[in-house]
């Protein structure tokens, strides 16, 4: 035919390319090449036409019915795995296992706290169903296409409208087609002609592609070779920063002089330097001994020495005993003292039950913490309030000193309690249960 | 076959055309009736005119979030120059001009606030704030105090007169021009209500903000949530939209708009809808999640009632799937946003649960007193629930009274806005 002299010998016929002037008149010669009876058509526009699908009878996408779908999956797999991550559900039946965490103090399983994952994984699923959803329905990517080799083409990006009508179609002939565009007003016809040169890569590139591919999956198998092995070389430090200071850290030894009698700058060797003494740090001058000894003003035992006459018998004047004062010294009580003395005081304390039972096969030495219940203690006389006091801050046989941990105010606020305690008369000891709980009820009233 | 359409109205112009005369006294009885209903039902509750006022704020808060709705979609339409909505936006315009006849309708509250009762807000309690005795005078939280500074009757009273003051400005010059552009075809016109578009978008964020403060959620004087307006915001663009809608709806169905709206607008404001469905539905989690997350009491109390209340919980659940769930399925894809009969009824159904969401705001912190919990034995069931929905139709009924009586025989469309042949051409994919 003639048609086929005028082309290449290596090409083959896939459609007819019509252009057009204005929107107008593509948008009529797709109007009329749908009522024709074409189906394998496409029209290429610099800018969107409205009204250009239904002309030429594009249905509407399924893209959104996908996204839908895959969005709903990603609902499904987001809830889903946060539910098995979380829960030990699973364990025996899948290979893996979940950890159930608690977080917060919220549910395992707590839908408010997965719903911005979820929600994000829903967005970004669907964002590549989206994205790559056109992709595949325009058979992207396609690296050329036969359009491309007509040079008047390129104005379809510009100021001109085409029409392409492809050889598939079954309607498709290539003189009557050509004369049916020209009537519904095509400016000028071309055929489109695909290449049909030998499209495979020279043999170098894929060699060269293979060896690319061997050298890039190198330093994959050598970290996968280096796992669990053992290396005695020093570590590479790229940055050093301030990792090496010229500073003595806390409880180490001091620096080194160069006299060799005294190896060490001081002569206590250590790097840490004692305040001088008699200095008193910020808010510890603590020159009244009763409030923050328990002792009496004129008092001055030595150490070691315990003497009643020392204690002073009354509470710091500048303190209010009352009902806020004494619930202060009931919660304070609780935290520290009831381990050991009881809730009710009584020495019944969980620690101390616990000690008792150690200490009874062996394998511990324990001095049963004091019944605040006992005559001695209760006696005002033997066991003035200072005593107590004076107990609490610097500890008294096996019991510790708890002038660091409570403030001295709150630790007369626990003597006070301490002595409103004791005015409740309990029994001293309470080594039955029966007898321990009605006595706690009676303390907490 | 594609044709533009000229741009301008060919139709004949058409106004409500006395429709209102017959339409305002008749609504008008309506939102008595309604309302006064609800005052009288309210005697037969425990805390008679509290119960009344409170469910009156709810349905107040109700048709004011629409109002100011519509404000907003005039100005991002200018804002955004958006040729598209031409057509609709004489109805917003409308509706945002309702806003200033409203502060009458708030006045029932405003004076119980200038008397200094506590009926409706707890902060007015004698002694609530920093100048009078409160239980424990010597010892007044310190919150409370801090409080009291913005929240006094006279303080309440000026931000109240500044917000409707505002609105009315906003709504006045957005609808006196484009009524003068009407009769002039001055186009400057859209030029300058597009400049003025900007500032007023602040002037509306920064009245929104603290009218939602004011209004709503001091009612609870000492929970917060920076949250809040945007929540008071989204579900009130979205019933704005709703409201848009219904109006073409009506309008187009009995004539007095025919060809200038067409199933282009009502798809994309079926988008829109949609979109602050979501909006809302975002927004109500987000203040949720971060008060739920943290678990710090002086926030979760607002919340305890209303997801552990017994009459409340079934409601928060009813909010959660109807006004957000069940819309965003009913105005999922193209196909149902372009069928009229199901945007209406997704309309309607928008506009009740957001009815519903003002009642869930309002109405959990009647009874409420300072520091203690929800009163159990509020209930909204039987007669008492008839009486707050009384007031809902009432109000409802008088602001739809007030659009009559501005729509007046004013056209329903802009007649020469220079976008028209935009608008009339728009289509969307």
């Amino acid at each position: 035919m003639a048609e086929e002299n005028t082309t290449e010998e290596n090409t083959q016929l896939v459609g007819l390319l019509a252009q057009f002037d204005d929107p107008d008149s593509l948008l009529a010669a797709c109007d009329q090449c749908r009522q024709s009876g074409y189906t394998s058509t496409d029209a290429f526009t610099p800018f969107p036409v409205h009204g250009i699908d239904p002309a030429l009878g594009i249905n509407r996408s399924i893209l959104p019915f996908i996204v839908l779908c895959v969005g709903l999956t990603g609902l499904t797999i987001g809830l889903g795995l946060q539910f098995f991550a979380n829960s030990n559900a699973f364990d025996g039946i899948s290979p893996f296992k979940g950890y159930g965490y608690l977080i917060g103090g919220k549910p395992i399983f707590s839908v408010p706290a997965n719903i911005p994952v979820t929600f994000e994984i829903i967005v970004l699923s669907s964002a590549f169903a989206t994205f790559f959803g056109m992709w595949g329905l325009n058979k992207l990517p396609m690296f050329s296409n036969p359009l491309h080799r007509i040079s008047r083409f390129k104005r379809a990006t510009n100021d001109k409208f085409f029409l392409v009508i492809n050889s598939d179609d079954a309607k498709f002939d290539r003189s009557a087609t050509e004369a049916k565009l020209t009537s519904w007003g095509a400016v000028a016809i071309e055929e489109v002609h695909q290449d049909l040169t030998d499209t495979k890569l020279p043999k170098w590139l894929s060699l060269v592609g293979i060896l690319l591919a061997i050298v890039l999956l190198l330093p994959p198998i050598m970290i996968f070779r280096a796992k669990g092995m053992v290396n005695r070389q020093t570590r590479l430090h790229f940055n050093p920063d301030m990792d090496y200071q010229e500073k003595f850290k806390a409880q180490t030894l001091g620096p080194i002089s160069d006299d060799e009698a005294n190896p060490y700058l001081f002569a206590d060797t250590r790097s840490m330097r004692q305040p001088v003494v008699g200095s008193v740090s910020y808010g510890n001058l603590d020159t009244d001994s009763h409030f923050f000894k328990g002792l009496k003003a004129d008092a001055a035992p030595k150490p070691g020495e315990d003497n009643v006459a020392d204690y002073a018998t009354e509470f710091p004047s500048d303190l209010e005993i009352n009902e806020a004062f004494l619930a202060r010294g009931k919660q304070r009580f609780e935290i520290y003292c009831s381990v050991c003395h009881g809730y009710a005081g009584q020495g019944d304390g969980l620690v101390n039950k616990r000690a008792m039972g150690l200490a009874a096969s062996g394998k511990a030495s324990w001095t049963t913490a004091k019944s605040l219940h006992d005559p001695v203690v209760k006696d005002l006389k033997q066991n003035p309030v200072g005593r107590l006091f004076n107990t609490i801050t610097y500890g008294r046989g096996t019991m510790g000193p708890y002038k660091d941990q409570i403030t001295a105010e709150d630790r007369w606020a626990i003597v006070a309690y301490v002595k409103a305690l004791q005015e409740t008369g309990l029994p001293v000891s309470s080594e039955k249960k029966e007898e321990a709980e009605p006595a706690d009820e009676a303390a907490a009233e | 076959m594609h044709k533009t359409r000229p741009a301008q109205i060919t139709s004949p112009v058409v106004s409500l055309n006395g429709g209102q005369v017959k339409a305002i006294p008749m609504l008008a009885i309506a939102g008595a009736i309604g309302i006064g209903l609800a005052l009288a039902i309210s005697f037969t509750t425990e805390v008679p005119i509290k119960r009344f006022l409170m469910s009156y704020l709810a349905s107040f808060c109700f048709v004011l979030s629409i109002g100011v709705g519509c404000l907003f979609f005039v100005t991002i339409m200018h804002l955004t120059r958006a040729g598209w909505s031409a057509t609709v936006r004489r109805i917003a315009e409308i509706y945002a001009m309702c806003l200033l006849p409203m502060f009458i309708l708030f006045l029932p509250i405003l004076v119980t606030v200038i008397a200094g009762w506590d009926t409706v807000y707890e902060w007015n309690e004698v002694g609530y704030s920093a100048h009078g005795a409160k239980v424990d005078s010597a010892n007044p939280p310190p919150i409370e105090v801090l409080k009291g500074a913005f929240l006094n009757p006279m303080w309440f009273t000026i931000r109240i007169l500044a917000y409707f003051g505002i609105w009315g400005l906003l709504g006045y010059t957005y609808l006196s021009r484009s009524l003068k552009q009407d009769e002039t075809g001055d186009k400057t016109i859209t030029a300058k209500l597009q400049g003025l578009a900007a500032p007023f978008l602040l002037m509306f964020a920064v009245t929104v903000i603290f009218s939602s403060f004011d209004l709503e959620m001091s009612l609870s004087p000492l929970w917060f949530s920076t949250m809040f307006p945007v929540y008071f915001f989204a579900g009130g663009f979205g019933a704005a939209l709703c409201t848009i809608l219904l109006t073409c709806m009506y309008l187009q169905r009995s004539g007095r708009v025919t060809d200038e709206i067409t199933i282009e607008h009502y798809h994309d404001l079926g988008k829109l809808m949609q979109g602050f469905v979501i909006f809302w539905g975002y927004i109500a989690f987000s203040q949720f999640l971060l008060i739920w997350y943290a678990n710090i009491p002086e926030e979760t109390f607002w919340y305890n009632p209303r997801i552990n209340g017994a009459g409340w919980k079934p409601m928060t659940y009813v909010l959660l799937i109807g006004h957000l769930f069940v819309p965003f399925f009913l105005l999922m894809g193209r196909a149902l946003r372009r069928n009229k009969k199901l945007l209406t009824f997704s309309a309607i159904w928008i506009l009740c649960l957001h009815w519903l969401d003002h009642y869930w705001l309002v109405m959990p912190e009647y009874g409420r007193t300072l520091h203690q919990g929800i009163n159990e034995s509020f209930t909204f069931t039987g007669l008492a629930a008839i009486g707050d929905l009384a007031c809902g139709i009432g109000m409802a009924a008088l602001f739809v009274a007030l659009f009559c009586w501005i729509a007046g025989d004013r056209a329903l469309v802009p007649l020469k806005d220079p976008r028209l042949g935009e608008a009339l051409n728009h289509e969307v994919h």
